[in-house]
């Protein structure tokens, strides 16, 4: 939860309060825009994660279905080594045998229409979890179960994390990273806040005997920009000075990214 | 013979001297009921000539020896006449009378002052307290910023926004003085109030364009406020008791006609409606703020006199235990008047003046508390002399030490955060200033000037070098003390009016305007967080020029009024984010989130205005046109600014309906600001993200909004006067844009909608104030 917004909560709730907020779905004339590709590419340290999406932008009024680009040839490097991805769904690239070393740097090149893209990306050491807890927080005056994360962040090092949350099997719309900056070497409770949901909304109520999963992402600096940027200014709910596209580590004229991480993955049962 | 022919000239020049023998008359001009000084203040010679108060009251006008008639006149008091034959050097101090004495409404007559056609000065409205009782009232407090906002070419920034954009510059490119001390945050929760408690003002003066050479440090506006000294006649007491607050007034002579007090207070009490709610997530909240106006002032003698004035105020929010921020202004000014001679006036002044912001988070394992500030220590030096009836002239220095605190982190012992601050910045700024205003003519008078200003950055800390990409290149290490680079700017003011014939005039001027703090904020909406920074070897100094002409015309005897006015700036080192900055890094180098480039603005402004009269009130509208063009934004094409409003009307109305009842109202709207709206989506990781083609390529939707008020002046008994004001805010209920957002629709998740939240929707109000 940052600050800004606990600013702008409490401005609204003392006008809603007033009776004077209100909120209402408006038409805005959005022009339209290039179709620009758009690249996803992750590779882990556990074989059968690696996939590269290949889609390209829509208009804001069409359906959000996932528009895959076909008939690309997309490759991973590492030293010498080149793994072509097959395509397996409609714009979806995958290798099922490959999988990442921590400490080694991979290179994604994807050739599209004879344009190439291309990208480097570093493997981070794996920081493991501690432990995945439930705990209850006072937030806005309501008792709220959140998920905690603990683990030690090593001291020695700059760390990027990322989580992903799943609530009884549903992966929480929410983009959780973290740098070490104020905490580098500290025992963290990393808190998976589920804030911005209307009360009358419970698809990501935790309670008793839920099943919550979470896996937690090392990351590499760039790729911890671009959701960094993604979040701030990109996901059209926050009022950031300039929206905008995320920075990408991807080089050439697209948008998107190429991520080599580390995914370590716990499941608990609520109490 | 030959000293016969000597005595002859020496006689003759004698002669001579006398026919053009010259005295001075200079004295204080003030009101008669409080004592109160007045500024600007008229001061007409029969037969052509005059002069005008300074902001202390004092005025000197030198003129042949003979017979004179003068006239003293000042808005809302009756004028006094003085008839007197002129042989020596002399003093004349004056009371006006009040025209009126109800504590509500004033009937301005045609008696009042009217506008002078003939002074170079344009793009500078004024408002006196006497105006500003006319004026409507909005939530039970008259607030003077919120009706300087209904004038051309200055605008709100809107609804829940503090701030305001002067021809098209930024919220942070006004300089805002209270009794000289900048104020850098100038807005109350909600941005609702200003700080400026009108109970505590005697005066302010906006400037748009054409400022005098003593102001500097801000490019696009300066809006000096002067607070009242304290009735030195009468102890009196008033104050307003309203839904949301409450204020009270106390003034009185500590030495009757010399010295006075003042002490004005207000506190809101919006919190307790929070209170009220069942609802847990809000009656745990805190949400006021409090302010104190003080002043004291001192005559030590006929020559000398002391102020001393001061303000603080604090707003408080918070969310539970969760989550709180308080901020504040603090401001002292202790001034010397002295009075070297009756040609030669002086000011001294010191200055405190401190902003600060602490925000504190208790969430579960983080406990923070994060703090700000920026102080400056300032001292000025001003000179007035007046060498003739043609001349008027003002030197002075100026120097600032300013220490900003950009983010100073401090945290519990079982925190996970660690405690990690920002270093502190430090710069030192100084000014030296000459300005002269020449009646060259009856048709034809300049104000001419020039301002040198410097700024040092000053060590202690690290200032660095980057690339393009804004990535740390190398770390510059400076001691304590050390300069890190001084910026040079000489600031040239011109103006100049032409009288075209007794009711019309031609004005035109040209400013250069120089700034070195810069506000940096990380959101379309304003926040009592927003950083100030200091210019560094990377952030250089805003320059702005700014070229105006405007054509002045009194109709109907000067009843009504007509101003058009157009200006065109140019602007150089202006400052925008980098795509998806993060202006809360715990980076020093902020540097890195920045880009900068250049800027321009041009617009038509119009102000027809009945001045007089049971109905009065006015009609402003402004045609206008802002745009940036930085390297890196908007693939290097010019893009509009934020504040980029094509047209903005302002129609205020006020009309007195019976001895009882006053009226008002007033109606806004405006283009909304230009924004950054998505062109597209797509998917990454399951979610919907948004793609964005250009920077502020879209408009809010355009803003409209209707405000009623009426007062009515209770039954009087003698000393004791009281009145009712009602209001409504935006009458009509208009749903007015805060925010924009975009988000998968609840109904149909494969769809994207747009969706708007507007804060105020009719918002009535009911307050008492009284006065004995």
């Amino acid at each position: 939860m940052t600050m800004r917004n606990s600013f702008k909560y409490t401005l609204l709730g003392a006008a809603l309060l007033l009776g004077t907020a209100c909120e209402k779905e408006i038409d805005l004339n959005l022009n339209g825009n290039d179709n620009k590709l758009v690249i996803e590419g992750v590779l882990t340290d556990i074989k059968g994660d690696c996939s590269v999406k290949l889609s390209r932008t829509k208009d804001f009024a069409d359906d959000n279905s996932f528009a895959g680009v076909s008939g690309a040839k997309v490759q991973i490097f590492f030293n010498g080594d080149t793994t072509l991805l097959a395509e397996t769904i409609t714009g979806v690239y995958t290798a099922p045998e490959l999988s990442g070393v921590s400490g080694n740097t991979y290179g994604l090149l994807v050739t599209v229409d004879g344009e190439q893209f291309t990208s480097t990306c570093h493997m981070p050491s794996k920081v493991l979890m501690d432990s995945l807890s439930i705990v209850e927080e006072d937030l806005f005056g309501d008792i709220t179960k959140v998920t905690n994360v603990g683990f030690k962040d090593p001291g020695g090092e700059t760390n990027f994390y990322r989580f992903q949350q799943y609530i009884r099997g549903t992966k929480v719309k929410r983009y959780y990273v973290r740098n070490d900056d104020l905490t580098n070497g500290n025992d963290i409770n990393a808190r998976l806040y589920i804030l911005g949901e209307d009360d009358d909304d419970h698809e990501y109520d935790i309670n008793s005997s839920d099943e919550v999963t979470v896996e937690m992402l090392n990351i590499d600096a760039s790729v911890y920009k671009y959701f960094y940027s993604l979040s701030n200014s990109a996901t059209g709910e926050n009022d950031s000075a300039t929206p905008a596209n995320p920075v990408s580590n991807i080089s050439g004229n697209a948008i998107g990214y190429f991520s080599a991480h580390t995914v370590e993955k716990k499941t608990i049962i609520v109490p | 013979m030959k000293s016969k022919l000597l005595l002859i000239a020496v006689s003759l020049m004698a002669v001579k001297a006398t026919a053009q023998q010259k005295h001075t008359i200079s004295g204080t001009i003030k009101s008669k009921a409080k004592g109160e000084t007045l500024i600007g203040a008229t001061v007409r010679v029969s037969g052509g000539g005059g002069t005008v108060t300074n902001e202390y009251g004092f005025y000197s006008i030198t003129l042949t020896d003979g017979k004179h008639k003068l006239e003293y006149s000042s808005m809302g008091l009756q004028t006094g006449q003085l008839e007197f034959v002129l042989r020596k050097d002399t003093v004349i101090n004056l009371s006006l009378e009040d025209e009126s004495v109800a504590l509500g409404a004033v009937t301005i007559t045609g008696t009042s002052t009217k506008r002078s056609l003939s002074t170079p000065q344009m793009g500078m409205e004024k408002l006196t307290t006497k105006e500003m009782k006319n004026v409507p009232v909005l939530l039970g407090e008259r607030d003077a910023i919120k009706v300087i906002q209904l004038l051309p070419g200055i605008k709100s920034a809107g609804d829940g926004n503090a701030g305001m954009y002067v021809r098209g510059g930024a919220a942070d490119q006004n300089l805002i003085l209270l009794d000289e001390a900048p104020v850098y945050n100038a807005s109350h929760l909600l941005g609702f109030f200003s700080t400026f408690n009108s109970d505590a003002i005697k005066d302010i003066a906006v400037y748009k364009g054409g400022m005098p050479a003593q102001y500097g440090g801000r490019l696009s506006s300066v809006l000096d406020i002067k607070m009242n000294d304290g009735n030195n006649q009468d102890f009196g007491v008033s104050g307003g008791i309203g839904l949301i607050s409450a204020k009270l007034n106390v003034e009185g002579p500590i030495q009757k006609d010399k010295s006075s007090f003042l002490v004005t207070g207000r506190r809101t009490y919006a919190d307790m409606f929070l209170k009220l709610s069942s609802d847990s997530s809000l009656n745990n909240n805190k949400l006021y703020f409090y302010d104190i106006n003080a002043k004291l002032n001192y005559e030590l003698g006929d020559k000398d006199k002391l102020y001393l004035s001061g303000y603080f105020g604090k707003d408080k929010l918070g969310v539970g235990d969760l989550f709180g921020l308080q901020w504040g202004n603090t401001t002292a000014t202790l001034r010397w008047n002295h009075i070297f001679s009756n040609k030669l006036f002086s000011n001294t002044s010191l200055i405190y003046s401190n902003y600060d912001y602490t925000i504190s988070i208790n969430s579960g394992s983080v406990n923070a508390d994060i703090y700000s500030k920026i102080r400056d220590y300032n001292l000025k030096e001003e000179l007035q002399w007046y060498p003739s009836s043609n001349h008027s002239v003002r030197f002075g220095i100026n120097s600032i030490y300013h220490t900003i605190t950009p983010g100073q982190v401090t945290t519990s012992e079982t925190s996970q955060i660690n405690a990690r601050s920002l270093e502190d910045r430090y710069s030192w700024e100084n000014a030296a200033y000459l300005t002269d205003s020449w009646k060259m003519s009856d048709n034809l008078s300049v104000t001419y000037g020039l301002r040198l200003s410097t700024f040092s950055i000053l060590g202690k800390g690290d200032f660095f070098n980057l690339d393009k990409e804004g990535e740390i290149l190398d770390t510059l290490h400076y001691k304590k003390g050390e300069f890190v680079k001084t910026y040079v700017n000489l600031e040239p003011r011109l103006a100049l009016s032409y009288k075209l014939n007794t009711t019309s005039s031609l004005k035109a001027s040209y400013v250069r305007n120089t700034q070195n703090l810069h506000l940096i904020s990380n959101s379309t909406t304003s926040s009592p967080t927003d950083k100030w920074v200091a210019s560094t070897n990377i952030i250089k100094p805003e320059i702005s020029d700014q070229y105006s002409i405007g054509f002045y015309k009194d109709l109907f005897n000067g009843d009504y009024e007509l101003t058009v006015e157009t200006y065109y700036k140019s602007l150089q080192n202006q400052i925008d984010y980098r795509d998806g900055a993060n202006v809360n890094s715990v980076s020093n180098a902020i540097e890195s989130e920045l880009l900068f480039g250049k800027g321009r603005a041009y617009g038509i402004e119009w102000l027809f205005k009945k001045r007089v009269g049971k109905f009065n009130g006015w009609v402003s509208y402004t045609l206008s046109k802002t745009e940036r063009q930085i390297d890196g934004i908007n693939d290097d094409k010019w893009y509009n600014a934020r504040q980029d409003r094509t047209h903005d009307v302002a129609i205020v109305a006020m009309y007195q309906l019976s001895k009882k009842w006053t009226l008002s109202a007033n109606w806004i709207y405006y283009t909304g600001d230009a924004v950054t709206y998505p062109s597209g989506k797509y998917q990454i990781d399951g979610q919907t993200v948004y793609y964005f083609t250009g920077r502020n390529a879209y408009r809010m939707p355009n803003y409209h909004r209707l405000d009623l008020g009426a007062t009515l002046q209770l039954k009087k008994r003698r000393r004791w006067s009281s009145e009712l004001a009602f209001s409504v805010y935006n009458a009509y209920g208009r749903e007015n844009a805060y925010t924009i957002t975009f988000e998968d629709s609840k109904e149909d998740p494969n769809k994207t909608v747009a969706k708007q939240t507007a804060l105020f929707k009719f918002i009535p109000s009911i307050s008492y104030n009284f006065k004995f």
